[in-house]
């Protein structure tokens, strides 16, 4: 699906919104909007909202060999999938080159800046080391995908929890999650992406754009930083100039913006642990918002089944009890037999002559690829000893009044070709005969 | 959490119970119908986009193209995917008017956020409030329902991953509102005739309970004038 | 005139002669096309078999191979089935990577064998931990006139009944596997699921075999497979029109006739060869 043009009004209408420092939703310049973060009821899974954008990630591991340049160290994986659901515009498993951006710049900003101990991922030394593999799909595009996507990562980085592993000899044992108590990652720092996008060749600055402010954005942006001020990565995309002062300014700004949501993120790991630790509810389920009119939760419901039993007697005994006859098959040569007696297929069948007319180009093909089975076949002539020449009747008598059909049918259905099977057969013979 | 609520499954086995349901409609803002379905702790999010315009390649002269992505948390989808969108949409197809929108195209993502057993069930039915958010004609609604049958013959409705597990056979139905008719049904696991149709009926009651849960949060819903 | 009427309004076409309870082809409802099996088709394979449903012409071919069994269950083999819709068996397939509906069959036969139970998947254990066989079957529709579900099965069941692998046996010394390619062992196939397809016309007529024409024009469509003990494998109806329980129930008793045909089929001629090995 294609999506909606912006129209030059509209255009119009934010930029000079843009000018007057004001934004559609009622922000300001260097406002975030609203940031939710919710945990599934699986170790390393969250949903992130920013504002309407929303974005799932889950982590995952699983034993593989390590890299030959790195033996020792644990290989993470990030996958961003741009989910159809998030915009009409995305196509699922299409690799477009927004998808690559935003792939590479998740690598940059997560695997590049270290911030996950990837040598305690290792298992046994060259042989087996844990693949982190992170999931994010982004569930509905309102902008600003990146940030969405850098906090439920990083965040679901740290709720992971990994099943623990023995080893004795050369054996490892992975230990099921009852059986030991996972073990979760080692967090170094959390870098967190902050985007900044430019209007009027750099004039204008917003934080955090919606997809509208996006669509008319000159250029962007993106700085990964972590709480520590750490700046882990930065790029710069759209053809903007920038001056120094500006991203200076901008860093400014990040390190503000990424101590309040680290923050956040941490209170919310925080909650998440209490309520496990604490045997309450947890998980999606939970998180559900019920004060809302358009969502609603009931409680377990109990199904009558007192009389399913005679329901189910009842339909079988109204229906007709199978019949125990059967037709009989027809072996008609060794290794071939048939059943039924409703349309003939033209398996076993004389006349393949009538047919020659009313056939085009496949049968010009067929006798082509005919013609070179036959010349291999002549090269290995004396395998070909497979059908005893006395069945030639026995494959024409199938039942009484089966030829009249065959002919019948031929003459009604001209569309039905004689499989070459059939000729084949008969030319077998009688290069054996 | 889990092992308290399967332990006071099996107690009350003879009459088996629906988890608790939820479903939330509209959440998204970009899809023309989206909703979230939860039952327990499986939980599918659908998302709608339609009647929009629609590929040559794709175009059907008389109805509308439906299209369904299932798409998985973790890794890309396979093949097993591929069957259970089969399954989806032509169940979606036998309850949408979909003459109604000839030559145009609807797609249907559902995407996969917690699998906890009766995960096609948990699709279909969010996949049917999506359709109704989308405010596409539907000659009637559907539900899923899953049955279990476990070691001991004993039918365990909406089973859990644990119950699927442990289960010898594995059926998943889709109701229809009108007749109670059975529009989908792909099993797994050998089973006599009389379980299959004991199952078919317990799907049937529990049909009308998902249906009066579809009655009453549309009613919830539009409970309000704007 | 005849013809033009089916171009011009095929459904109608097919109404009428439903209205009368037969199909243009000839058969009653409930009648199934006839079905010609040949047992050990493909020479090259360990085991194979050609199925004709009607003018549905499926072959599949079993091969094996040795692999490590897998590490979460090192006491079983594997068993992976693929169903191939190439081009060449309806213009309604394309080339390129495999569609809809063969993966969708894929999963079915996939689903099947596990569900049946056809083979234990611990016979194809050689060593625990070590050594085990993989079954490629490979399915292939060299023409597609509806109806793949029934022929698929029938061909995988008859293929894996002529399958024959040679002993292989593990040396003490070198912990290398010795084939002995003389020593040919059948497999054990332990139950004989045979499925029965069904379209439903306009919302209420059942028939029986559908072709391929029948398919795309029916509203919905069922395949039911059943076991010699009469239990049933598999329900599978991916969606379309809605069918009460009594239907089902008649589709099902169909099924188990069904059932006993294909299985003496499929013993007669397996019979056949016998004596010739």
């Amino acid at each position: 699906m294609k999506e909606t043009p912006l129209s030059n009004c509209e255009r119009q209408f934010l930029l000079k919104a843009i000018e007057e420092k004001k934004r559609l939703d009622g922000r300001q310049t260097y406002d975030y909007r609203n940031i939710k973060i919710t945990f599934g009821t699986d170790y390393g899974c969250c949903i992130v909202d920013i504002g309407k954008t929303r974005v799932l990630a889950q982590v995952s591991c699983e034993l593989v060999a390590p890299k030959d340049s790195r033996p020792t160290e644990g290989i993470l994986f990030f996958n961003l999938e741009l989910s159809s659901m998030a915009s009409p515009a995305f196509e699922s498993n299409r690799q477009s080159e927004l998808l690559v951006k935003l792939n590479r710049l998740l690598e940059r900003c997560l695997r590049n800046s270290k911030c996950i101990d990837t040598e305690s991922l290792c298992v046994v030394a060259g042989e087996k080391v844990w693949q982190i593999r992170v999931d994010i799909h982004v569930l509905n595009h309102d902008g600003n995908i990146m940030d969405a996507a850098s906090i439920a990562a990083i965040t679901a980085l740290s709720h992971f929890r990994r099943p623990d592993v023995g080893i004795q000899g050369e054996e490892v044992t992975v230990y099921a999650l009852e059986e030991r108590d996972p073990i979760p990652l080692s967090v170094y720092h959390m870098p967190i992406c902050v985007s900044f996008s430019f209007f009027q060749q750099g004039t204008y600055l917003l934080v955090d754009p919606c997809e509208r402010e996006e669509r008319v954005m000159d250029g962007l942006l993106v700085i990964a930083m972590n709480k520590h001020r750490e700046i882990c990565c930065i790029q710069s995309s759209g053809g903007i100039m920038l001056l120094k002062e500006q991203v200076l300014r901008c860093s400014k700004i990040a390190s503000v913006k990424v101590t309040e949501i680290t923050e956040l993120i941490n209170k919310a790991l925080e909650n998440d642990r209490k309520v496990r630790k604490d045997g309450g509810k947890f998980g999606f389920a939970e998180s559900m918002p019920k004060e809302r009119i358009t969502a609603l939760k009931t409680e377990v419901a109990p199904v009558e089944m007192t009389d399913i039993e005679e329901k189910a007697k009842e339909i079988i005994c109204r229906t007709e009890a199978p019949s125990e006859v059967v037709s009989s098959p027809v072996v008609c040569a060794p290794g071939t037999g048939q059943v039924g007696e409703g349309l003939q297929n033209s398996w076993g069948l004389e006349e393949v002559d009538a047919l020659e007319d009313d056939v085009g180009e496949e049968r010009e093909e067929q006798d082509m690829r005919e013609q070179l089975e036959e010349e291999s076949r002549n090269a290995e002539k004396g395998d070909v000893v497979v059908i005893s020449d006395s069945e030639e009747e026995d494959v024409v008598i199938l039942h009484e009044g089966t030829q009249v059909k065959h002919v019948k049918k031929q003459s009604v259905d001209s569309q039905q070709l004689a499989p070459s099977t059939a000729k084949r057969r008969r030319r077998r013979k009688k290069q054996v005969i | 959490m889990h092992n308290a609520r399967n332990a006071m499954e099996v107690e009350s086995s003879s009459t088996c119970a629906l988890r608790e349901f939820g479903c939330e409609q509209s959440l998204l803002s970009r899809p023309d119908g989206s909703s979230s379905f939860i039952q327990g702790d499986t939980s599918v999010l659908a998302g709608v986009y339609g009647p929009a315009d629609v590929k040559v390649s794709k175009e059907i002269h008389d109805r509308a193209t439906l299209e369904v992505l299932i798409q998985p948390k973790v890794g890309m989808s396979g093949v097993r995917e591929r069957a259970q969108e089969q399954c989806v949409r032509e169940t979606c197809e036998a309850a949408l008017l979909s003459s109604l929108h000839p030559r145009s195209s609807l797609s249907l993502v559902l995407q996969i956020i917690h699998d906890d057993g009766s995960l096609l069930s948990c699709c279909l039915n969010a996949a049917c409030m999506a359709l109704m958010d989308a405010g596409l004609p539907m000659g009637c609604l559907f539900c899923g329902v899953t049955c279990a049958i476990d070691r001991d013959g004993r039918i365990v409705t909406d089973p859990t991953m644990q119950q699927e597990k442990e289960s010898r056979a594995l059926m998943t139905f889709a109701i229809d509102s009108t007749e109670r008719k059975v529009l989908m049904s792909t099993t797994k696991g050998s089973f006599s005739v009389n379980e299959l149709q004991q199952c078919i009926a317990v799907s049937q009651r529990a049909s009308e309970k998902i249906f009066q849960f579809y009655r009453d949060s549309v009613r919830r819903r539009y409970s309000k004038t704007l | 005139m005849a013809a033009g009427f089916k171009t011009a309004e095929p459904l109608e076409y097919h109404r009428s002669f439903l209205k009368e309870n037969c199909r243009p082809d000839g058969r009653e409802l409930g009648e199934f096309r006839a079905t010609t099996l040949n047992i050990g088709s493909i020479s090259t394979a360990d085991g194979s078999a050609l199925v004709k449903i009607g003018n549905t012409t499926v072959i599949c071919g079993i091969k094996a191979e040795l692999a490590t069994p897998p590490t979460d269950a090192p006491n079983k083999g594997y068993i992976v089935p693929n169903v191939d819709l190439p081009p060449l068996c309806s213009s309604r397939f394309r080339p390129g990577p495999p569609g809809e509906q063969a993966q969708a069959a894929s999963q079915f036969i996939a689903d099947l064998i596990d569900s049946a139970n056809i083979i234990q998947r611990e016979d194809l254990c050689i060593e625990s931990g070590k050594l085990s066989w993989v079954l490629y079957c490979d399915i292939m529709c060299l023409d597609y006139d509806g109806n793949l579900l029934d022929a698929c099965v029938i061909a995988l069941l008859a293929a894996l009944e002529n399958a024959q692998l040679p002993e292989v046996t593990i040396n003490k010394e070198t912990e290398l596997a010795e084939v002995n390619p003389q020593k040919l062992h059948p497999l054990n196939v332990t139950k004989h699921p045979v499925g029965s397809s069904f379209a439903v016309f306009d919302n209420t007529i059942v028939i029986v075999d559908p072709t391929a024409e029948e398919e795309s024009l029916s509203t919905a469509t069922i395949t039911v497979v059943t076991d010699e003990d009469e239990r049933l494998c598999a329900l599978h109806k991916p969606g379309g029109s809605g069918l009460s329980a009594e239907k089902l129930q008649d589709c099902i008793s169909r099924a188990v006739t069904r059932h006993r045909e294909v299985r003496k089929l499929i013993e007669e001629v397996l019979k056949s060869i016998k004596p010739q090995q």
